[in-house]
């Protein structure tokens, strides 16, 4: 047995730190809640230099999938890690993966699949795995997380396959509990040996794996054995392209128990296709998967107090299934109570009881299925007591949900609404008014006087859970002073939703749609269209209606394609960003738009690490690149000019097409300033010419506010200092760099400037 | 250390924490550091974890931890529901949120407050097992540490078997390594959250401990809109935010305001109730005054106001709040909001000297 040490770490910690004994060549991720920590936890250790993992912060994991996808391709070792519809959203991607045969592990913290948008932890997310083609592993603990990413990538590359390890978000990957670790990375590297990549010249054997079609790497850098990857392929061949990948799925089946046998004489600790307690004489068993295993344990010691013959079984390889091994441990059941933390809606019962019924359907046993847990609804011991005393009764029908509630109370205790619906002549105050000049060929817009905008009612209501000091409701609310009539709003999936939307209470007292965040904009796209179309044919009745999609910086990395493609086909719409560099809602990991240098659970501080790598992205520019009517940057250090961009945004939204519209927006928590006095931080980033105030309006650019000529310009150190994000760049030892972002700030405002000097620019 | 210093444990074999705070006290890293405690220091097999949700200050955290012997398996990963030790970090949870909930003639409470533990023990109905008391807060402020820090210490104290020599160590191991030059302030707060936990010397009854409140109608699958639609529109408006109040109020000197409606602009809270009225002589938009039950305290109104006519006060200061309107636009004459002054510290300068890692606080 190999040394170890022990730890107290989580199941995130331990992906993260097998990760990094195991040195992949690279990480392609989107950060999802709850497996994040695995790659801020990888950016800890490699601001300190403890590994040289490449952790690439894709745009979005479908991208993060094809970042794994071609570094395998290439030859690589590579990792990554998701949940619930980050896992969905890449998807389409996973059989790439295993139809070419590429190699890989990827770790999936389980939790629901919205919508409605939850965060906690079920297993709906993992089951759309089972048809992939990957291997799927399951951990009931953090200890079996270390574990299964260690023999995981032994096991994908003994078969050309990747590799899942799974296991429960939350309960396995944040709870911290003692484990033991190999002391020496050595051991962990020697026992995973090197990768026989085609391209390495270390591995010239690969020539004979070759003709031999022994399981052999392919790569797409191999100037040697030039190899096509990803063929087109139909029929006569694609079937026989599947045989060969059942066929490796059968190898993992043969190949584990040695696996698991040469696992367990390095650590001492053994891994099985299945596990039971108390089985062996059981008259009633549970099946559960995950961590539930454990406290269905309690359940059984205090059944068999009451001399039932309880007992629990569990499964830890869910492909290749182990039908057989499973067939044992049930031989002396008369009643399985099947629990499944997800649902196959109208298929009798979640996939895992399926499956075992399937693989018990020649045993003389009763298989009940209960759908238990969904939204990471906690499993209680009483709880396990209870299903194995339903599991008893006769009666027990076959299949159910467990721990559903009626709901409370009578229509007459139903409360009250809290406030009438905003009228359209409610929300016509006549703050602004706008004209389109036809001879200029732009919008003049009047008022807008901050004295004057009190007057607008809120259609937001008070009571969300925004951060004190937030900016988010700051800039909804200018925003919404500058729109005058009856407005619908779209919120993409951000803290902005989270805090205002929150069951059983919602913010909005005005008509409000939620979507994911890569799809918010083409999601009002449909709003819109329905909104024309049935006006046009009668079926509603005739007026106006501003539509906004509301979306973070975030939202607007991984739903950039679906705004661009609003943008190009112009619905008449107003996409407004907030941007407070970073998402926020997760824990502030980086964004594209944060700030070059400033620090991020992603893009840590420290011996070999400044902070973020690379420049904010420039969206407005973006957006303009698709020539729609309007493109406004705002900040709320200059509320009226804000006011008063909103105004011509709807304008333009109503008969021109597509708005875009961004503000800078304070986040106290994450930027770690003082709540009070981020507006003046926003003045600052306006005044160092980070966030310039400019509109391009049909085309030609317009500077809004110019710091230079005002004599307000400040270095972009000078707003540095003031947030705990970005304080450690004004330090000596930093100056490159921050004259690296002052360069590329004053390079960007002195072309902004430029092409405001000529309407054809 | 002995095998099993455990004094209690459960049916099931296990002795229970359970920490109710709001987010930005730092009772995550105090179950953290107890769960670390209790499996590096305490020689006992342990786990712990906090509720887990989306990341915003003044929101209502739990942590828990979850100890048994070295040879004991762990094998229940839910909720602490009957705790050992109980500490509430924040008193205005009390009445608000079930945070009371599970405590038995065995369960420990440490409880953060001013008032004195016969005061608090009174005030807050607590009548059932061994209640301990500290103005964490102050300690806190006093030693430049933290309230988790003061209240780690208070927990060691009540528990009666933590040494308060393996806190300390573990302080060192954990916050001295990251932060070397706050382990002394922390230390220092550790041994006054220990010497200064008072305890009760009300006895025991058992008469019923206050709950938080109860909704009366409960949304559920036979009466909730399918799709998880909410037609409640406006509804966080009765949310309850005096426990996540920062301790600190705009005070509104009515007769310097001009009605810019700066401050309206830059307030998160939609707290300023502007109306139609008269200024100057003329017909305008005037503020009619502040809708403090939605108030966090974060100060933006102040300093964006141009005539001081918003100033910070400390909220305990003004139980009677002067131009206290309440959200015009409400239809129901009246929501019942919990009546709590907030503690004034999470805004307060020493808030802001903490150092930040990992999205966290340490």
């Amino acid at each position: 047995m190999e040394k170890q040490k022990m730890m107290y770490d989580s199941g995130n910690e331990l992906a993260a730190y097998a990760a990094k004994q195991i040195n992949y060549h690279v990480m392609g991720y989107y950060p999802i809640t709850p497996s994040t920590q695995i790659a801020e936890n990888l950016d800890v250790m490699r601001a300190e230099g403890l590994h040289d993992i490449q952790l690439i912060a894709a745009e979005g994991e479908h991208s993060a999938a094809g970042i794994c996808y071609g570094a395998t391709a290439g030859g690589g070792r590579v990792f990554n890690a998701t949940s619930a519809n980050g896992l969905l959203y890449a998807l389409e991607q996973f059989p790439v993966q295993s139809g070419t045969r590429m190699p890989m592990v990827m770790n999936v913290a389980c939790r629901t699949v919205s919508g409605p948008l939850c965060i906690k932890g079920d297993h709906s997310d993992i089951m759309y795995m089972l048809n992939t083609g990957w291997i799927i592993l399951f951990a009931d603990e953090p200890q079996m997380v270390y574990d299964m990413n260690l023999l995981g990538l032994k096991l994908a590359e003994a078969v050309s396959l990747p590799v899942v390890v799974a296991f429960d978000g939350f309960f396995t990957s944040h709870q911290k509990r003692k484990c033991m670790v190999f002391e020496d990375d050595e051991v962990v590297k020697k026992y995973i040996g090197p990768k026989l990549s085609s391209d390495n010249p270390n591995t010239s054997a690969f020539a004979k794996e070759l003709s031999t079609g022994k399981n052999c790497f392919y790569s797409v850098l191999d100037l040697e054995h030039p190899v096509t990857i990803g063929s087109y392929m139909n029929e006569p061949d694609v079937i026989n392209n599947k045989y060969q990948l059942h066929l490796a799925m059968e190898e993992a089946r043969k190949k584990l128990p040695a696996l698991f046998s040469e696992y367990e004489t390095l650590s001492g600790r053994t891994l099985d296709f299945v596990s039971g307690y108390r089985h062996e004489d059981a008259d009633i068993l549970l099946f559960v998967l995950g961590s539930s295993y454990h406290t269905a344990m309690e359940a059984v010691d205090i059944l068999r107090g009451g001399n039932i013959r309880a007992g629990v079984i569990t499964v830890y390889v869910l492909r290749p299934f182990p039908a057989e091994e499973l067939r044992k441990l049930c031989a002396s059941a008369k009643v399985i109570v099947a629990l499944d933390r997800q649902d196959s809606y109208g298929a009798g019962g979640g996939n895992m009881s399926l499956e075992l019924k399937a693989a018990l359907v020649s045993c003389p046993v009763k298989v009940l299925t209960r759908i238990y847990g969904l939204g990471g609804k906690d499993f209680y011991v009483e709880d396990a007591v209870a299903l194995f005393r339903e599991g008893l009764m006769e009666s027990a029908a076959a299949f159910d949900y467990y721990g559903v509630t009626p709901g409370e109370g009578t229509e007459e205790e139903k409360q009250p609404q809290y406030f009438k619906p905003l009228t359209e002549a409610e929300t016509k105050p006549g703050i602004t008014t706008c004209i389109f000049d036809e001879e200029q060929g732009k919008m003049t817009v009047k008022g807008g006087l901050l004295k004057d905008a009190t007057a607008m009612p809120k259609r937001i209501a008070p009571g969300h859970g925004a951060c004190p000091g937030c900016g988010i409701p700051v800039n909804l609310n200018l925003l919404l002073k500058g729109i005058e009539g009856n407005v619908i709003m779209l919120f993409q999936t951000g803290c902005g939703m989270v805090v205002t939307t929150g069951y059983p209470k919602t913010a909005f007292k005005i008509p409000y749609l939620h979507n994911l965040f890569q799809n918010g904009a083409a999601t009002l796209s449909g709003v819109v269209e329905v909104f024309h179309q049935k006006q046009k044919r009668g079926e509603y009745p005739e007026g106006e209606i501003t539509f906004i999609m509301v979306s973070g910086d975030g939202g607007l990395d991984i739903g950039m394609g679906s705004a661009l493609g609003t943008a190009l086909r112009n619905h008449r719409l107003i996409i407004f960003e907030y941007d407070n560099g970073g998402y926020m809602n997760t824990g502030y990991q980086l964004s594209y738009s944060t700030p070059m240098g400033a620090k991020s659970s992603t893009s840590h501080v420290g011996k070999t690490q400044y902070g973020k790598t690379f420049f904010h992205k420039d969206s407005p520019e973006l957006m303009a690149a698709t020539h729609i009517p309007y493109v406004a940057t705002v900040a709320e250090s200059n509320p009226a000019d804000f006011i008063r961009k909103a105004a011509k945004a709807a304008a333009y939204a109503k008969d021109f097409g597509t708005a875009y519209v961004k503000a800078l927006s304070a986040c106290p928590l994450n930027w770690n300033d003082k709540p009070n006095l981020e507006r003046s931080v926003i003045s600052g980033a306006v005044d160092c010419c980070y966030f310039p105030l400019y509109e391009i309006e049909r085309g030609i650019t317009s500077l809004t506010y110019d710091p230079e000529e005002k004599k307000k310009k400040i270095p972009v150190t000078e707003w540095f200092s003031m947030m705990g994000r970005t304080k450690h760049l004004t330090k000596d030892v930093y100056r490159p760099i921050t004259e690296e972002i002052q360069a590329e700030i004053d390079r960007r405002f002195a072309r902004l400037k430029a092409r405001a000097s000529h309407p054809l620019l | 250390m002995d095998k099993n210093i455990l004094p209690v444990t459960n049916e099931n074999g296990y002795f229970e924490i359970r920490l109710e705070s709001i987010g930005g006290l730092g009772a995550n890293l105090c179950g953290k550091m107890l769960g670390e405690l209790g499996a590096l220091s305490l020689s006992l097999n342990s786990l712990s974890f906090s509720s887990y949700g989306s990341e915003k200050r003044g929101s209502p955290v739990k942590a828990y931890i979850r100890w048994c012997a070295q040879e004991k398996p762990l094998r229940i990963n839910s909720p602490v529901t009957h705790p050992h030790i109980l500490a509430l970090f924040h008193e205005g949870l009390i009445g608000t949120y079930p945070v009371l909930d599970g405590v038995s003639s065995e369960t420990k409470i440490i409880l953060n407050t001013p008032f004195t533990a016969d005061a608090a023990a009174e005030k807050y109905g607590i009548s059932i097992g061994e209640l301990y008391c500290l103005d964490a807060l102050s300690i806190a402020m006093e030693c430049r540490s933290r309230v988790n820090m003061v209240m780690l210490g208070a927990i060691a104290k009540a528990s009666g078997f933590i040494p308060p020599e393996t806190v300390e160590q573990l302080c060192r191991d954990t916050v001295g390594k990251k932060y070397p030059a706050l382990i002394e302030a922390n230390l220092n707060g550790v041994r006054e959250g220990y010497a200064r936990a008072q305890k009760a010397s009300a006895e025991q009854n058992l008469a019923p401990l206050p709950t938080g409140k109860h909704e009366k109608f409960v949304w559920g699958y036979k009466n909730a809109p399918i799709g998880g639609v909410n037609p409640r529109a406006g509804s966080t408006v009765s949310n309850d935010l005096s426990p996540s109040r920062e301790g600190y109020i705009p005070l509104f000197i009515q007769d310097r305001c001009i009605n810019c409606g700066l401050c309206d602009s830059a307030c998160p809270d939609m707290v300023f109730q502007f109306g139609p009225g008269i200024y100057k002589g003329k017909e305008c938009m005037v503020n009619k005054g502040l809708d403090y039950y939605h108030c966090k305290g974060c100060l933006r109104c102040v300093e964006v106001c141009p005539t001081d006519a918003l100033e910070k006060a400390l909220e305990k200061d003004y139980p009677e709040k002067p131009w206290f309107v309440p959200d015009k636009d409400l239809l129901p004459d009246s929501i019942s909001y919990q009546e709590v002054g907030a503690n004034s510290w999470i805004t307060s300068d020493s808030y802001m000297d903490e150092k930040r890692v990992d999205g966290g606080v340490v």
